[in-house]
């Protein structure tokens, strides 16, 4: 189908009038067509009044339990695409260590929250990416989110042992703290540091040679001692992490 | 809808905490709308159980698809109502399929019915309103083509069937009537 009087189209669609496959067509569309979209934002609440003369009706009591039936059988983040992605940074810390991650529940929320705050900050990552280095693309950009879903920070990793962390957020570190950066290439090379934080500033790290960034690639921001790890591994609770996406 | 009435509902505060994840959340949503949001779909399905059906539906939609509402694409609870309406008019096209008889013979029964329900929606609009108002100005065929298919979820071919028009001229007229209609409420 054209799409040349959105107007027309977004009011079709709406009340329903569209054949299966032009509504299809219309939603592949509305992704992409931010004119279209917002014509049919407009129409759908141009005829809300109506749904609003509708009368609640009681309904069955089973019917929520129904619906959380359905939610737990739906995989948590029914959106994910990388099913590695829930891996713990350091599969050989005993999850006591984190008292975040001795609940499944508590788990599958976080990755629930970090692919919400992903989506909705991808383009200002990617806006952010280009601003900062202007002539060198990186190759894999990661927001990282705390527990809440709040965006904390940005990495934008170059590879070639260059990356770049902006904090968007006042992290709180203690004074005898300091906040790391990690990421993990592999699961077999686990986690890896890419260098440490100054003070709640925006930092070029300088990590070692890894193999090239990921799609979907773990990154992470812990609070360790000062100086760093002692281990070489992260031991602190983790402030934020996110995964990594290929600037398109 | 009112940008006030819109930023009041806190549905939209309800829908970013169903992105990251609150469960709370979502039940909140139920609470305060399934009520309401059954009795919009029953509307479209004529059936109180395949109506609920659709709610059911509908609300996983809303907790797995929450993160991609945004603000700058209308309200909240017209992102909302979408999603039941969807699931509704897709549930009356997959049935129509299935049991066209049986579908004719009720859809007989419950006709005057049905007429009721599409024109107490229009009776039943806020007299100050601007759709109602515009609605209004519509010539009655067309306003109630209209009503017909946004209310009741009714095609082109059955608009038409109830109409007694022929299926081109129903159409012509539905389209002429929504530009009508948006220009008078732009």
């Amino acid at each position: 189908m054209t799409f040349e009087d959105i107007h027309a189209i977004a009011d079709d669609y709406v009340l329903g009038l569209l054949e299966r496959s032009d509504e299809l067509a219309v939603e592949a569309e509305m992704a992409r067509n931010g004119d279209l979209a917002r014509a049919v934002a407009a129409a759908r609440d141009r005829f809300l009044p109506l749904d609003m003369t509708a009368m609640p009706v009681p309904v069955s009591s089973t019917l929520w339990q129904r619906i959380e039936t359905r939610l737990q059988e739906t995989p948590a983040g029914a959106g994910d695409t990388a099913g590695e992605i829930n891996t713990r940074m350091d599969p050989d810390r005993p999850p006591q260590a984190s008292p975040r991650a001795a609940n499944d529940n508590a788990a599958s929320r976080w990755r629930r929250a970090a692919f919400g705050g992903l989506a909705a900050s991808l383009l200002m990552a990617a806006g952010l990416a280009f601003t900062l280095t202007r002539t060198v693309e990186p190759l894999v950009v990661a927001v990282l989110v705390d527990e809440a879903g709040a965006v904390q920070a940005v990495v934008e990793d170059f590879g070639s042992d260059r990356a770049v962390v902006r904090l968007l957020d006042d992290l709180k570190v203690p004074a005898d703290r300091t906040m790391q950066v990690w990421t993990l290439p592999s699961r077999e090379m686990g986690p890896v540091s890419l260098g440490l934080l100054d003070q709640a500033r925006s930092t070029r790290l300088a990590p070692p040679a890894l193999p090239r960034p990921q799609d979907a690639q773990l990154y992470e921001i812990t609070l360790e001692p000062a100086g760093g790890s002692p281990t070489g591994r992260p031991t602190g609770p983790i402030l934020a992490k996110g995964f990594a996406k290929l600037p398109r | 809808m009112a940008a006030a009435e819109m930023a009041a509902d806190g549905l939209d505060r309800e829908l970013f905490a169903c992105a990251r994840g609150d469960a709370l959340a979502l039940k909140r949503i139920f609470d305060r709308e399934a009520g309401r949001l059954t009795a919009v779909a029953e509307r479209i399905v004529k059936r109180r159980d395949l109506a609920e059906e659709v709610v059911q539906e509908a609300f996983i939609n809303i907790w797995t698809k929450a993160h991609q509402y945004s603000p700058d694409r209308g309200s909240a609870r017209g992102w909302i109502h979408a999603i039941v309406r969807n699931r509704a008019l897709n549930l009356l096209r997959d049935g129509r399929r299935e049991d066209l008889v049986d579908a004719e013979r009720l859809d007989a029964m419950r006709e005057a019915d049905q007429m009721d329900h599409v024109l107490s929606a229009f009776a039943a609009l806020d007299r100050d309103s601007r759709l109602r108002a515009c609605l209004d100005t519509l010539e009655e065929t067309r306003r109630r083509g209209i009503l017909m298919a946004y209310v009741g979820g009714y095609s082109h071919g059955e608009i038409a069937g109830r109409l007694r028009l022929p299926l081109g001229t129903a159409k012509s007229w539905i389209r002429r009537g929504l530009a009508a209609l948006r220009e008078c409420m732009a």
